[in-house]
């Protein structure tokens, strides 16, 4: 079993050095994601009896408060559910006629704009609750300067094909944060019932030969295009020597992917969903942003993650820290396990996959059952200061 | 009492164990991945435990015997799970290592094995420390402090910080030295894992007495440096022990 070792020059290395990458590559900014839109929701949410009086058209049919019996509650978390999905499924279906017809530079100025809207939008809230939080000494005239150029450097790195990959990377982590910011202040029920319903809404348009995604794909595969959307790919990473190199972007797309440094040494179809996502604020025009939900393989064998699973993910998370940071943990966990199993799903099955579904269910059953059982537990044995 | 005080907290019971991560385990993203994993499975072994324990849930202050029983039963089924663990890294060693023989890259090494096992244990190790400290770490970042009756002189956020390294350490270096041990089926090192964990755990109910953490905490500390010790002279051996394998297959 160590026979190998007297035939082991200084500079071999071992298989563990690289296995694995594309993984964490992608683990990564869902990671930062999370973190970040946990970090805001406990900055700015210290003060609970304020309850931000949040419309979009996700609490459309119904409002909740306080006083209403859990019965109504949850008639109400699922009237609008079915209102959001409902809408999601009309602009998704809007979105594969726009692609049918071939106007696929009206999508990519629209997918521009909607990312100037959440930019400037949403991150001009934020940051204004931020500086309201946190006594920030600073001035009308330069916070809306800095506010644009930003945006406007945004819009840049979304819509280019050829920036730097970091600074796409990013700010396609600042858009889905800011994103989930914003919906994780949805009443409490009508989020998790939202959740539910919108991981059985991916399985469904992602699977059945009907569904909407499904569709997409299959057009974009057939014509050998892109989908205009936004969409996460982590960059796989060459090592020479002691060099580090950045595999440069590929304009043909290969259909083989024979690369020793590519763990799953396996034929890649290239798949890309999109799903539209509607937001709708009383005093604000109606915006609507596309998203690209689903996983799949890239054509240089990275792996691509829709912004819409990092948004829901980040929900998740950050309805989590609501309550409590035990459940946060659980949760996160069980979302990296989640993801984990799509990924293998995805290796196996070698197709466009929904990535919410298995990572949303898994998310919502630990939850409740950190929330139902771990917490009293752990707080029984370590409030007497007795750990195992 | 800050946010000072709240992440002096943190990084007292986590400090190592970062430091380890950044070092040894962020280098090779499948040690991140085995981390992660490990962590899950304790953290599902925890909500099972929570699970069976529920309906008796909540014990009369004052007791101890059914905190022990608690511990026993938690021991035990974390060290089977533990067990169940080692298995399925058995399955996964043979699978690296036939991947290892189909690209025609060396197979894994006796420090890969290691690491392995370390990253494992360190994961155990991050999630005793993150659920039985870090959240409820929460009210530390505020302006107050909090004592408990059994344990005044410290404040509790502190007392737990310095348990959980303790046990960080414990979970940590044990897991190397039953990986190791279940491989050699070497009877002693098997035996002295779960020993050591029970052991950790009931030197916890000597918290149970009045100002009884000022005795246990320091026993804790001693287990932990025994489990240490003990950890550093195996893998020392191996080391030895396969160099001078290697070296006489030279001639």
């Amino acid at each position: 079993m160590d026979r190998n070792h007297h035939q082991r020059p200084r500079s071999s290395s071992s298989i563990l050095d690289s296995l694995g990458e594309e993984l964490i590559g992608i683990l990564t900014p869902v990671s930062i994601c999370m973190f970040t839109v946990v970090l805001l929701v406990c900055l700015l949410n210290s003060d609970p009896s304020s309850s931000s009086s949040f419309s979009s058209i996700a609490t459309a049919a119904y409002s909740e408060t306080d006083s209403d019996s859990p019965w109504d509650k949850l008639l109400g978390a699922l009237l609008n559910s079915l209102v959001f999905v409902a809408a999601i499924t009309a602009a998704t279906f809007l979105l594969v006629l726009l692609f049918y017809l071939r106007c696929v530079a009206f999508l990519k100025l629209y997918m521009g704009f909607s990312a100037f809207v959440v930019l400037a939008n949403l991150g001009g809230e934020i940051s204004v609750l931020l500086i309201d939080r946190f006594r920030l000494p600073i001035d009308a005239v330069t916070f809306s300067i800095l506010l644009f150029n930003f945006s406007v450097v945004g819009v840049f790195a979304v819509f280019l094909s050829r920036f730097s990959i970091l600074i796409t990377q990013g700010y396609l982590v600042v858009i889905g944060v800011l994103v989930a910011y914003f919906f994780t202040m949805l009443p409490e029920w009508t989020t998790w019932v939202l959740l539910v319903a919108l991981a059985v809404y991916d399985l469904a348009a992602v699977l059945l030969p009907v569904g909407p995604l499904r569709l997409l794909v299959e057009m974009a595969i057939s014509r050998d295009e892109d989908i205009p959307a936004l969409v996460y790919e982590a960059r796989p990473v060459i090592r020479n020597n002691n060099l580090v190199q950045r595999r440069v972007w590929r304009e043909q797309r290969s259909n083989h992917n024979d690369d020793v440094e590519n763990s799953e040494a396996v034929t890649v179809v290239r798949s890309e969903i999109s799903v539209p996502l509607i937001d709708d604020s009383s005093s604000r025009p109606e915006s609507s942003e596309t998203f690209l939900e689903g996983i799949g393989l890239g054509s240089s064998g990275a792996i691509k993650l829709g912004l819409g699973d990092f948004i829901f993910y980040s929900v998740l998370v950050g309805r989590a820290a609501m309550y409590d940071l035990m459940t946060v943990y659980a949760c996160y966990l069980a979302i990296i396990a989640g993801l984990g199993v799509t990924l293998m799903l995805l290796s196996v099955y070698q197709k466009a996959l929904p990535a919410l579904p298995v990572s949303i269910m898994l998310g919502v059953v630990f939850y409740f059952l950190a929330r139902l059982f771990l917490e009293v537990f752990v707080v029984q044995c370590s409030s007497n200061l007795v750990m195992f | 009492m800050t946010v000072a005080a709240g992440i002096g907290y943190a990084l007292l019971a986590l400090g190592p164990s970062l430091s380890l991560f950044v070092s040894v385990i962020s280098r090779k993203p499948f040690l991140i991945l085995t981390l992660l994993s490990s962590t899950l499975v304790w953290l599902v072994s925890l909500i099972v435990l929570s699970g069976l324990w529920r309906p008796f849930l909540p014990l009369k202050a004052n007791v101890v015997w059914p905190y022990a029983l608690l511990v026993l039963s938690s021991v035990c089924f974390q060290e089977a799970l533990r067990f169940l663990f080692w298995k399925l890294y058995m399955r996964l060693e043979d699978v690296l290592d036939s991947f290892a023989d189909r690209i025609s890259r060396p197979r894994l090494f006796l420090t890969d094995k290691l690491q392995i096992a370390l990253a494992g244990g360190l994961g155990h190790g991050v999630a005793h420390a993150v659920f039985f400290c870090l959240s409820l770490l929460t009210p530390a970042f505020g302006p107050a402090t909090f004592y408990v009756d059994r344990c005044s002189k410290v404040p509790f956020f502190l007392i737990s910080a310095i348990i959980a390294l303790a046990f960080v350490t414990i979970h940590t270096f044990s897991m190397v030295i039953a990986f190791e041990g279940y491989a050699k089926g070497n009877r002693v090192d098997q035996v002295i894992v779960p020993v050591i964990h029970l052991s950790a755990g009931m030197l916890t109910l000597v918290n149970f007495a009045s100002e009884g953490c000022m005795i246990g905490v320091p026993l804790l500390y001693l287990v932990a440096s025994l489990t240490l010790l003990h950890c550093g002279k195996m893998v020392w051996q191996r080391l030895i022990e396969s160099r001078n394998q290697s070296g006489s297959t030279l001639r």
